[in-house]
């Protein structure tokens, strides 16, 4: 067993800690967007025209058939050949996995609305209602607590998927810890850690949300 | 901007090479991970706590952790640890498959345990051994359960195999990336490379569909 | 037709089943407090009483499905072994009836009844599914051998489930509350099968909250109440001339007399 130095983490610690900064804001935003973007495509996805219907069914299924590392690397590269303008890697790596991340939700948000009973939709109408009214106050918060376990995980993907920013050199934690790894030689200390950073930031996040669905799983039944 | 996509064409041999990896990759992997997929959930299950503990830390981690850097990991730090040169193909496969029986360990530990207890009574009322019970009553119906996951895991490990492209195994984002780089060809490449993944990835994503249809449990 | 069981009861005849002092707690709640019954072969024996009262977790303890904390069983003289592979030698001699039948839904009616025969047994495979039939056929259910369960009324899952159980050509057959999951219009065909394997001579043991059922089939009715047995005797007993007030407040909560 080789002697394991841990020195090279400890020297700069700031560049690797910012870059754990870089991981969480991605994820975060990538994570806001995509939830935004999903809900409203996945509630056009069931009550939309039949043509839309058909249109985000696509989008969702080549989302589904391409990696995000193509999708990352497509934005990064030929967006600004094909419009001139150059975005930064961080925001190449944002919409790139904003438009992966969103599929998965449309999927998850269309699942959980079509799991609502109808007869909570026809109990909502005899009150009166209207349909905006049903899917706003009836069908959304009941699909949205039962959508709880299967976000934590598009989240927990999100995060692992930031990851794969690193081929576009965005300034997060894998990039920094590659960085640190290659100058410093020591790859396994350095990789080693990164393993016990991305489980710290992944295995609570997922537990937190389990447990919140736990907590709150007896109001989306129905 | 003028485009020239004969590029693509003139490279039709090396993609095509490059495909066919990704599909051995992907086969190979489940191949592998489904078998140690298995074996890791009986651990889970097993009376034994530290055979069950020692499978739900294995299972936590790799679940837990971006296959990017189970792929850095491997290349980097096993070389270290034991002293055999893999093939950056091999050093890819075992990263994959490390990730991917740990998902699928979870998969079936869910399917068995999916199937009510009252079953595992009625087999039992009969004078049957817990492994007959397990054999005759459990896994048919924990398979239902479990094919459908398999397949969608199918379908991301497919995606997921790109991934190998940062320690240069010859598959299709790795070919595609290094035809970009030598020929300047960017916008061609990248999206060939897009339009290979889609037309090899949909009829897959369609597939994992049908088997989640057929499957389906109804309660 | 059988004799009334007092009768046998009388007779200096060996009891099938035999529970001495049986305990069993969940907990703080005391399920089965120190419980000593005799089952005589050829009765039919029901155990009535309150929810929660012990009933089922006598019965679910007979097989050692949920084994005693203390106190033992003797079946057939034998008593009741608590390592798993002995005690399986006992359960394939014991029919069991679920309140949820638990049919295994893989497998369609037929192969549910001869998978018993076919694993436990060994038993030829044609063998084994000619004598299932037969067994659907007795329970009046032969045209639907090649059904699912999922396609089956819960009645007629039931009858399945009862065919099962004689599949392996039990010397006892044990009923935990077979008609509690079950809509009104269904119970009185399973009952009505359940009263001709009485018919048979069989020896059976139920756990029912049907008390006209216990009163025309039973031989003898065992009153359970927070874990102990409140009287037993032979239906008429029971049912007109209970000794205990507090059979009595549980037989008029049930609009019995």
């Amino acid at each position: 067993m080789p002697d394991f130095d841990i020195s090279p983490i400890l020297e700069s610690w700031q560049f690797l800690a910012t870059g754990i900064g870089v991981t969480i804001l991605l994820s975060i935003l990538s994570m806001a967007a995509s939830v935004l973007f999903g809900t409203v495509l996945g509630i056009a996805r069931v009550y939309g025209s039949r043509l839309l219907q058909l249109v985000i069914t696509f989008y969702v299924d080549t989302m589904r058939s391409i990696p995000v590392l193509v999708v990352i690397v497509w934005i990064y590269f030929a967006v600004p050949i094909l419009t001139g303008i150059n975005f930064p890697p961080f925001w190449s790596a944002l919409i790139a996995i904003t438009i992966h991340i969103t599929a998965s939700v449309v999927e998850i948000v269309r699942a959980g609305i079509e799991s609502i009973r109808e007869g909570q939709c026809r109990a909502a109408l005899a009150l009166g209602m209207s349909w905006p009214q049903v899917i706003l106050n009836i069908v959304l918060p009941q699909a949205a607590i039962r959508m709880l376990p299967a976000i934590g995980s598009v989240l927990s993907v999100t995060i692992k998927d930031t990851a794969i920013a690193s081929v576009i050199a965005v300034p997060e934690f894998m990039k920094r810890a590659e960085t640190v790894a290659s100058q410093s030689y020591q790859p396994m200390e350095v990789f080693t850690f990164a393993i016990f950073v991305y489980f710290l930031l992944l295995f609570p996040t997922t537990r937190t949300i389990d447990f919140i669905y736990r907590r709150v799983a007896h109001l989306g039944r129905s | 901007m003028t485009l020239d996509w004969s590029i693509v064409w003139l490279n039709k041999e090396a993609l095509a090479e490059g495909a066919l990896m990704t599909i051995v990759l992907t086969v190979l992997t489940m191949s592998l991970a489904v078998p140690l997929g298995i074996v890791l959930a009986f651990m889970r299950l097993s009376k034994w706590r530290s055979l069950a503990l020692l499978s739900q830390c294995f299972v936590e981690l790799f679940r837990n952790i971006p296959l990017i850097l189970i792929v850095y990991w491997s290349f980097y730090v096993i070389p270290i640890l034991i002293p055999v040169q893999f093939s950056a193909f091999t050093t890819g496969l075992v990263a994959l498959v490390l990730c991917v029986s740990a998902y699928n360990a979870e998969t079936f530990r869910a399917g068995i345990n999916s199937v009510r207890h009252g079953q595992t009574n009625a087999g039992l009322a009969l004078g049957m051994s817990q492994l007959q019970v397990m054999k005759e009553i459990i896994l048919p119906q924990a398979a239902r359960r479990v094919l459908p996951i398999l397949a969608t895991t199918w379908v991301s490990l497919f995606k997921d195999t790109s991934l190998v492209s940062v320690i240069a195994v010859g598959e299709l984002s790795h070919v595609a990336l290094q035809i970009r780089s030598q020929s300047f060809r960017v916008l061609e490449m990248l999206t060939a490379m897009a339009v290979i993944y889609w037309m090899m990835g949909y009829p897959q994503a369609k597939l994992s569909d049908w088997v989640r249809k057929k499957f389906e449990v109804k309660e | 037709m059988t004799e009334p069981s007092p009768l046998r009861r009388a007779a200096t005849q060996r009891p099938l089943l035999e529970y001495k002092h049986v305990c069993k707690t969940f907990g703080a709640f005391t399920a089965l407090d120190d419980i000593s019954i005799n089952i005589y072969p050829g009765e039919v024996v029901c155990f009535i009483g309150p929810s929660g009262s012990g009933k089922s977790t006598l019965l679910r303890g007979t097989n050692g499905l949920d084994p005693f904390d203390g106190g033992e069983v003797f079946f057939d003289g034998q008593i009741l072994p608590r390592k798993q592979s002995e005690v399986r030698k006992v359960r394939q001699r014991m029919g069991m009836v679920f309140q949820n039948f638990e049919l295994f839904p893989h497998k369609t009616a037929l192969q549910n009844v001869a998978i018993g025969p076919i694993t436990v047994l060994n038993k030829d495979r044609v063998e084994a599914e000619q004598q299932a039939m037969a067994l659907l056929a007795k329970v009046g259910l032969a045209d639907k051998a090649d059904n699912y369960p999922v396609n089956l009324s819960g009645g007629q899952q039931q009858r399945v489930a009862i065919a099962r159980a004689l599949a392996m050509q039990p010397e006892v057959l044990l009923f935990d509350e077979p008609t509690s999951a079950l809509d009104p219009e269904t119970i009185g065909e399973v009952l009505s099968v359940m009263k001709a394997l009485a018919d048979e001579g069989r020896t059976m043991v139920i756990v029912t909250h049907e008390m006209s059922f216990a009163r025309r089939v039973a031989d003898w009715v065992i009153v359970f109440e927070r874990g102990k047995v409140l009287e037993e005797g032979p239906p008429e007993q029971i049912f007109e001339a209970p000794k205990v007030e507090r059979t009595k407040e549980f037989l008029s909560h049930l609009g019995w007399a």
